[in-house]
């Protein structure tokens, strides 16, 4: 199992790394960059749904703030996106606490609505907060070339989601392996339970959330320094939050590669659609959110362990710490 | 201002017509909740995709207005067949496989079902703002000093009497009854020989069709878009934690007081951020009174 | 070892358990019975640190743990299970006791090897890598039992865990909890099987309505008249034990 999960790894992001060097293609190195960055965010939200089993369908909330960080900090205040980033890592710990307490308090479909009430907050406040955030018109973010700030030409854009796609990969390994990703499970699995076996149930969900939440927000704001543009509206949208759900779970949630496989399986998708029907009824595009809403439905009940789950099944192996 | 000092005309004019505008977007509310808490109450399922059978109904109302001339409270009892009809095949396909599934499969089975509706809503209909504006939706009524419109009253009082229609189904019939032994105690009425499947079935057509028969009614007074169902959904949750989780009594209650915080908002801080409010009370009270302001079951733990 | 003094637990307008009073040495095997109801699980419930008593304290090793967290409460040394067991369902037997033994073990392989000998133990090893909710309920209460010995508890809380089980699995687990016992584990044991009890216990507690109302020896309980009024219904038998 570690086996075909190591080889498989290795063959995703040894061609991501090796692309750029071979097509040169301005459309498909975008592709690239989106299906790495959409991966790693998923893989973000993993961390706190998939494995640690809180279920938030708020988590563009984080993303929200990341975005924002560092488009204000290098738009308005001129200062290094980088800065933006770790202001961003600062303030999703904060709203990671928040709704860290909310999951020792709520479980399930409640504590999944009071992630998507958070959000909707954030939303209208960075819409209407025109003296902050320009209000619903969004924050166009500046290119200036370099490294220093983020100003990066689509090659290295490649390798700078790369980083952050394997960065994030090796977080979900982590916790695969190690002592607090068993525990988690134990959480996970069986709160109660948990407790008996002397694992601080509380203290972990609040561990879990914050971590992804700061994930989340420096994936924000490299994707908004990558964009050049964050609209409220989106940053801060229901898709959204469903779209990083929707990536695990097609790929398989509580697995460390299932974020990646599914960001590649939906993005790719959406790409090519949104590109081959851009000429015809701009409604056309809606067609794959269709599919998509009836793939989640059917992936969640007949294919639960999603597509890791259909490798492990066609090679029959057993599965180990399952997650 | 100060509190000793009697209510002058002015202000009593104005909380008159705060409460009349409070009542009358209760009543939409309520009928938009009650749909919601009994399929909660009965089959312990959070329907994420509840808006979207709202915008439905919405957009049914605007094509037989706009194709066929068809005033929108003409439609409604064609709405009502139409959308228990829908809730049936939507039952059949969808959740009926999901009933016994765990919560997460549950969650993101409605939210599946919320998304591929809305985008077929865009993809037929795009994404276009739409409006209807009968002949009733510009005559305003008068009572003392208070103004309302007449769609408002309409729509009000059409979703009373449906409201109780559905209260007198619940509680005199048997079917009624057996629907809310199954809400109740799940096993307890399974072992009672209730066929269970059947209860669901009906309790999910019911609810569906409640709230697109509510799309129909509020089209005159709202715009019409796809993700119009999202603003209703997240409000018809407030008003049924504020109620307590299948609580009937709790849901009327429930939206008059979130009715009550909107209006009130709205006039206090504007309606931009009216909307933060109910955010923050829907917060509040899944954090402090989980089991609702009225409810006896918590929100915290969701046992079946 | 573990000192039970007065503790009330009331809920609403039901006490569940009242002015319970309880001192067990360490390394003694305590068993409790008594009718459905009677408080024995909400005892438990409330010296594991699920529920906050309304009146009197707990000490584990003369250290008052009344009202702390569940989990510090098993890392002081006191580990229960549950009636209605409560697998880790899609992780495998291994995994779920691993976990047990990852309270103590910081590392991660040890903590495996740990748990593998505790498998061995309660004769779980052929089971290690299936998934724990494919389990039977003879298994699963077992697991729960392993899982729990993971931890290194001094002082075991076992909450029906021979209900369900068919003779052979009763005389094993049987068997299980002597042999832990024999280890120096300390342990409280509610049971209804009561040929099972009276055979591993040397001492017994029964409750009634919450109140404690006889401790002692198993022939004196089992002769105690209001133990036979309220729960035995005939005196029992120890020659069929």
């Amino acid at each position: 199992m570690a086996g075909l999960r190591r080889r498989g790894a290795l063959l995703l992001f040894g061609l991501a790394a090796l692309a750029p060097l071979v097509v040169r293609d301005a459309y498909f190195l975008d592709s690239l960059i989106l299906i790495l960055m959409w991966g790693a965010l998923s893989a973000a939200w993993n961390v706190a749904s998939g494995y640690a089993g809180q279920v938030s369908l708020g988590h563009a909330a984080f993303f929200g703030i990341g975005a924002y960080a560092a488009a204000l900090v290098s738009a308005r205040w001129g200062q290094s996106p980088w800065l933006g980033l770790l202001l961003g890592v600062a303030l999703s710990i904060a709203a990671g606490a928040v709704i860290g307490y909310l999951s020792n308090r709520l479980r399930g479909p409640y504590f999944a609505l009071s992630t998507i009430a958070f959000s909707q907050v954030l939303l209208i406040v960075a819409s209407r907060w025109r003296t902050l955030t320009a209000g619903s018109e969004g924050i166009p973010v500046p290119f200036r070339p370099g490294f220093w700030t983020l100003g990066l030409s689509h090659v290295a854009w490649v390798y700078v989601a790369l980083a952050l796609a394997l960065l994030y990969y090796g977080v979900e390994v982590y916790l695969e392996r190690s002592r607090l990703g068993y525990r988690l499970a134990g959480v996970r699995e069986d709160e109660d339970a948990a407790e008996a076996l002397g694992i601080p149930t509380r203290r972990l969900k609040v561990l879990a959330v914050t971590l992804s939440a700061a994930l989340t927000a420096v994936g924000g704001s490299l994707w908004a320094q990558y964009v050049g543009f964050v609209d409220p509206f989106y940053v801060f949208s229901i898709d959204l939050s469903i779209r990083f759900a929707l990536n695990t779970i097609i790929g398989g949630t509580g697995t460390a590669l299932g974020p990646f496989l599914g960001s590649i399986l939906i993005t790719s998708l959406e790409t090519y659609l949104r590109a081959t029907f851009s000429g015809v009824r701009t409604g056309f595009t809606g067609i794959y959110l269709i599919i998509y809403g009836a793939v989640l439905i059917l992936v969640v009940r007949f294919l639960p362990e999603g597509l890791v789950g259909l490798a492990r099944r066609a090679r029959a192996t057993p599965a180990r710490a399952q997650a | 201002m100060d509190p000793a000092r009697p209510l002058g005309p002015a202000e009593i004019e104005a909380l008159a017509q705060l409460v009349v505008s409070t009542v009358l977007l209760g009543g939409i509310y309520a009928l938009i909740a009650v749909g919601l808490t009994l399929i909660f109450g009965v089959m312990r399922v959070v329907n994420f995709a509840h808006g979207e059978f709202l915008m439905l109904g919405m957009y049914l109302a605007f094509w037989a207005f706009t194709l066929g001339g068809l005033d929108p409270y003409l439609v409604l009892p064609v709405s009502l067949a139409l959308f228990f009809a829908l809730g049936l095949v939507t039952y059949a396909l969808v959740m009926r496989g999901v009933i016994a599934a765990s919560h997460n499969v549950q969650i993101f089975t409605t939210v599946g079902l919320s998304v591929a509706l809305q985008n077929v809503a865009l993809v037929a209909w795009t994404g276009d703002f739409r409006y209807i504006r009968p002949w009733h939706s510009a005559v305003v009524l008068r009572l003392g000093t208070t103004a309302f419109n007449l769609s408002q009253v309409v729509a009000f009082a059409l979703a009373v009497v449906l409201t109780l229609a559905l209260f007198a189904f619940l509680r005199w019939t048997h079917t009624g009854r057996v629907m809310r032994a199954t809400a109740q105690d799940r096993d307890a009425a399974t072992l009672m020989g209730i066929d269970t499947d059947r209860v669901y079935r009906l309790t999910w057509a019911i609810g569906i069709a409640a709230v697109g028969a509510a799309g129909v009614l509020v089209a005159p007074l709202y715009s019409v878009y796809p993700t119009a169902g999202l603003q209703f959904v997240l409000l018809a949750y407030v008003v049924v934690v504020l109620g307590g989780l299948g609580d009937m009594v709790g849901a009327l209650l429930g939206s008059l007081i979130v009715a009550g915080v909107e209006v009130v908002g709205s006039y206090v801080v504007g309606t931009a951020w009216k909307e933060v409010l109910y955010f923050l009370l829907f917060i509040a009270v899944l954090v402090f009174r989980p089991a609702g302001l009225f409810g006896q079951r918590g929100a915290e733990t969701l046992g079946a | 070892m573990l000192r039970l003094e007065g503790v009330t637990k009331r809920f609403g307008g039901l006490t569940a358990v009242r002015a319970v009073s309880l001192e067990v040495a360490a390394g003694e095997l305590v068993g409790i019975i008594g009718p459905n109801g009677a408080g024995k699980t909400t005892l438990f419930n409330v010296v594991a640190g699920y529920y906050r008593p309304d009146e009197g304290r707990v000490r584990l090793d003369g250290r008052d743990i009344t009202g702390l967290a569940p989990h510090a409460i098993c890392r002081l040394g006191l580990t229960r299970t549950f009636q209605l067991v409560k697998p880790f369902g899609n992780l495998s037997v291994l995994d779920n006791v691993t976990i047990g033994a990852l309270t103590r073990l910081r590392n991660l392989r040890a903590a495996r090897a740990d748990a593998e000998r505790v498998l061995e133990t309660c004769g779980l090893a052929p089971y290690a890598t299936a998934r724990a909710r494919a389990l039977p309920i003879g298994l699963r209460k077992r697991l729960e039992v392993a899982r729990a010995l993971a931890t290194r508890p001094r002082v075991l809380l076992l909450d029906e865990v021979m209900a369900g089980l068919n003779p052979a699995e009763l005389a094993a687990m049987v068997e299980l909890v002597r042999r832990v016992h024999a280890e120096g584990v300390t342990l409280l044991v509610i049971e209804h099987v009561m040929a099972a009890m009276m055979r591993l216990a040397r001492r017994i507690v029964v409750l009634h309505h919450g109140e404690l109302i006889a401790d002692g020896p198993p022939a004196a309980v089992a002769a105690d008249r209001r133990v036979v009024d309220a729960y035995l219904g005939e005196e029992f038998s120890l020659a069929e034990a």
